[in-house]
């Protein structure tokens, strides 16, 4: 019933979308699925109306159409359930499924929006529900069926689900899921954007690939197995992105996470970084991998656990003490806790390592400057902008000085997680040869991805994690894309999957 | 010839202008320049103005407020905002000051004891705000809780000293022709200054106030950045009360409410300077130099005004817009600079 053909997408000198063509029928489950930059949510956003600046065909039931906006997409019948929330946590549910109150006479009383609240919380699996609670009672999972809910008060054709489970542990994923199939049994079409690729072949009837951009023809799930599939997400090789390993000996571990437990995950964790190593966590969005780093660096919380750190015990409360015993973490939002946005680069660069520049309690300006411009070099950084502001650089630039600042330290061991998100290929080269070096130096490196090819190309040693959970090791040889991806997205043997009903 | 000299000079003078806004951004040059007009236009217009007994009467009108802004300026720089306890951490300090020095105490143990209450209050209101407390609730509580302990203690009376006693030489002494409580204005504004540029602490204070997770992250807490700030602004506070008591030999706990500057509440003229100087209200960026330029300001306006015979309503006014304007040319200047880059 929608069709897209030759869809052709660019901004600026980037093509996000090459000749995509994109088909999904009635009553269908269409998974989508790509790797990070694939084109997925350029795709999205063209059929929910938020991108018109696309050139191409755009047929619904036969008829080309093209949608400038989301609410003019929304009256055709296409609705899309975002990542992000856009329920207003204090209000009632039925109160939120009415909240563009068009559909609802003017004076409702409470119970009647009740009332005509019920049957699209019975649609989405919600019939427990009583309708006049506050949204924020219900659990995560919970709230995004209301969205769901929500959408369905307008009477959608197509709706559009984009990870809806990112954020979700496995009980809500499955009440998720359930409503996916019954709302396809209901006869909507259904297009399903996620990364987890189990859930893909639980509910997809076919699965459409992207790759830089392109598009793949869609296939059925049930011709698929997830090898075939990781293989056609996978394509492109940027070998040459990563710089080369040295040999490796690994006698006593530098770091060893003895059942560390963060606040945000449901296990405790196991592992040792040795000294030249970099070893990579991979995992995607709220598997824990990255949690357990900020446990590391001091600063998230831990429930339990012991850390050894250069044959010490060692526990941090804060980044202070972590910084104090030779622990650089580095966040994976810049913008968040890692820059000083309106402050100098060079006052950036020099940020942890105030005591290094000052005698006395005085900053000492000339060994500042020396510091702040070496370390600017190290990561090449203009020397000549020391004293711009660092809100002012691109997004690379600024991941440069974010992550340079903690050369000032001189750490034993530097925590990164999404050393590159954001960043744009030439600047990400040079943050993989940086870490490399750092490595070389007899330095340990430990960084969270979730994007394969940086934890295949740039890692040592692999660790995977799924949702909150240590799943598995997979050394330097047998490492491979396929590998890696099955076990953070797919980490339980397929006949368990056969099993059940 | 002539005219080379006449280019050269016009190069020098854009290249001063041009470093001047380089190295001190473009809003001091701006206050600066309306300094000036407002100064020209007050030599202009008032026959009163240009005396040095005027100029001088501008300065130490000045300084109780101007200090209090420098205090107070290390807060909102540090990205906690304003304490809004200043001018009844004054009263309860005005009338320790005063209660002692009439118990005969001396100047010496009045005046440390004074700053010990002051270093308290401080400190306290710093933990609390440290420990992630909002800055307006906790600092209006105190304010609450410190009138009230001045009131309490002075039954709401007014505490007098006899002259001659040990602290005239703050109140009403001078040093080679100027007030000596100009004098402390200009050596704290100055001291001030240097610890913001040249010191680490200074440095934390820029940090902490322009991203406090950062400043969490690279390994300076708020905690004890709010504990300082907050001793630091009470201090001053404190400070000033002593001084005004000197001046006048005696203290009740509303001298800093009604008789006091054009608006008549401390706080708000405090909190008005910070704002005039330009300072960003999110932290991170500022100076207490320009809190001493704005303290100057906002006193010239004044004095104009009085000299013209306004009366208080319009001069209440002329700081209020006098706020306004400054957030105005705050914001386009900032913009103006990233639009450079």
């Amino acid at each position: 019933m929608l069709t897209l053909s030759s869809i052709n997408r660019s901004f600026g000198a980037i093509q996000a979308l090459k000749d995509a063509d994109f088909e999904i029928g009635e009553a269908e489950v269409m998974g989508l699925v790509g790797e990070n930059g694939a084109g997925k949510s350029t795709l999205v956003k063209i059929i929910s109306g938020f991108d018109d600046g696309y050139s191409g065909e755009f047929m619904m039931d036969g008829i080309p159409v093209r949608f400038s906006s989301p609410s003019r997409a929304e009256r055709a019948g296409i609705a899309i359930a975002q990542q992000e929330l856009s329920l207003i946590p204090a209000m009632s549910v039925a109160e939120n499924i009415f909240l563009a109150g068009d559909q609802v006479p003017l004076m409702a009383t409470k119970n009647a929006l009740s009332k005509r609240a019920r049957p699209y919380l019975a649609e989405v699996g919600l019939d427990a529900v009583d309708p006049s609670i506050a949204v924020n009672r219900l659990s995560v999972g919970e709230q995004q069926l209301v969205e769901v809910a929500r959408l369905l008060a307008h009477e959608p054709r197509v709706l559009i689900l984009d990870e809806p489970t990112a954020a979700l542990g496995e009980s809500d994923s499955m009440r998720i899921l359930a409503m996916v199939e019954r709302l396809a049994a209901s006869g909507k079409s259904i297009i399903y954007v996620s990364h987890r690729l189990d859930e893909i072949f639980k509910v997809c009837h076919r699965v459409t690939v992207l790759r830089d951009g392109m598009s793949q023809k869609a296939r059925r799930a049930s011709e698929l197995d997830v090898h075939s599939l990781v293989e056609s997400m996978l394509g492109r090789e940027l070998h040459n992105m990563f710089p080369e390993r040295a040999s490796l000996k690994r006698d006593e571990p530098l770091l060893r996470v003895n059942g560390v437990w963060p606040d945000a995950t449901v296990e405790p964790f196991n592992f040792e970084a040795y000294p030249g190593e970099i070893l990579g966590l991979a995992g995607q969005l709220g598997s824990g991998s990255g949690d357990v780093l900020a446990a590391i660096g001091g600063a998230s919380g831990t429930r339990d656990g012991k850390i050894t750190f250069d044959g010490r015990d060692f526990m941090p409360r804060s980044p202070k003490e972590a910084i104090a015993a030779g622990i650089a973490y580095c966040s994976d939002d810049r913008k968040l806790d890692g820059l000083f946005l309106g402050r100098p680069i060079k006052e950036n660069l020099t940020s942890p390592a105030l005591n290094k520049i000052s005698a006395f309690g005085f900053l000492q300006h000339g060994i500042e400057r020396g510091l702040a411009s070496l370390n600017a070099e190290k990561f090449t950084v203009d020397v000549s902008r020391m004293r711009t502001e660092a809100g002012l650089l691109s997004g690379g630039n600024q991941q440069k000085v974010a992550l340079g600042k903690w050369l000032a330290i001189e750490p034993k061991v530097i925590l990164v997680n999404e050393p590159t998100r954001g960043v744009d290929v030439g600047a990400r080269a040079e943050i993989y040869r940086k870490l490399r070096e750092f490595a070389d130096e007899g330095k340990a490196v430990v960084f969270a991805s979730t994007d394969i090819q940086e934890i295949t190309g740039l890692a040592d040693r692999v660790i995977t994690f799924y949702r909150g959970m240590q799943i598995g090791e997979i050394a330097m040889d047998s490492m491979s894309a396929a590998t890696v991806l099955e076990q953070i997205t797919h980490p339980f043997p397929p006949a368990a999957e056969v099993a059940e009903p | 010839m002539t005219s080379d000299l006449i280019g050269g000079a016009r190069n020098a003078a854009t290249g001063f202008v041009d470093r001047l806004v380089r190295d001190y951004s473009g809003l001091v040059v701006c206050l600066i320049a309306l300094f000036l007009i407002v100064f020209i236009a007050g030599m202009v217009t008032a026959p009163n103005f240009l005396t040095i007994f005027n100029f001088k009467t501008i300065i130490r009108d000045a300084a109780l407020v101007g200090i209090m802004a420098v205090g107070l300026t290390f807060v909102t720089l540090s990205g906690n905002f304003f304490l809004l306890s200043m001018k009844e951490t004054a009263a309860l300090s005005i009338i320790c000051f005063a209660t002692s020095m009439s118990a005969g105490y001396g100047f010496e143990i009045s005046f440390l004891l004074t700053m010990a209450i002051a270093l308290v209050a401080g400190a306290a209101q710093g933990a609390l705000i440290g420990l992630g407390g909002n800055p307006i609730v906790v600092t209006l509580g105190a304010a609450g809780l410190l009138f009230g302990l001045g009131s309490w203690w002075s039954d709401n009376l007014v505490v007098s000293f006899r002259r001659p006693h040990g602290a005239e030489w703050l109140g009403t002494g001078s040093f080679l022709g100027l007030p000596n409580i100009t004098i402390a204005f200009i050596l704290i504004a100055v001291t001030a200054e240097l610890v913001l540029r040249y010191t680490k602490f200074g440095r934390q204070v820029y940090l902490v106030g322009a991203n406090r997770a950062a400043g969490r992250a690279t390994g300076h807490e708020n905690f004890a950045m709010a504990i300082k700030v907050c001793i630091i602004a009470s201090l001053c506070s404190a400070f000033v009360a002593v001084a005004f008591s000197a001046q006048v030999s005696s203290a009740h706990v509303n001298y800093f409410s009604s008789e006091f500057g054009s608006s008549g509440d401390m706080t708000i003229m405090v909190i008005a300077t910070v704002m005039v100087g330009g300072n960003s209200i999110m932290g991170g960026f500022g100076s207490t130099l320009r809190s001493s330029l704005g303290a100057i300001f906002i006193s010239t306006v004044d004095n104009m005004m009085v000299l013209h015979g306004f009366n208080s309503g319009p001069r209440v006014l002329a700081v209020g817009l006098m706020i306004v304007f400054s957030i105005i040319v705050f914001a386009l200047v900032r913009r103006g600079a990233r639009a450079q880059e």
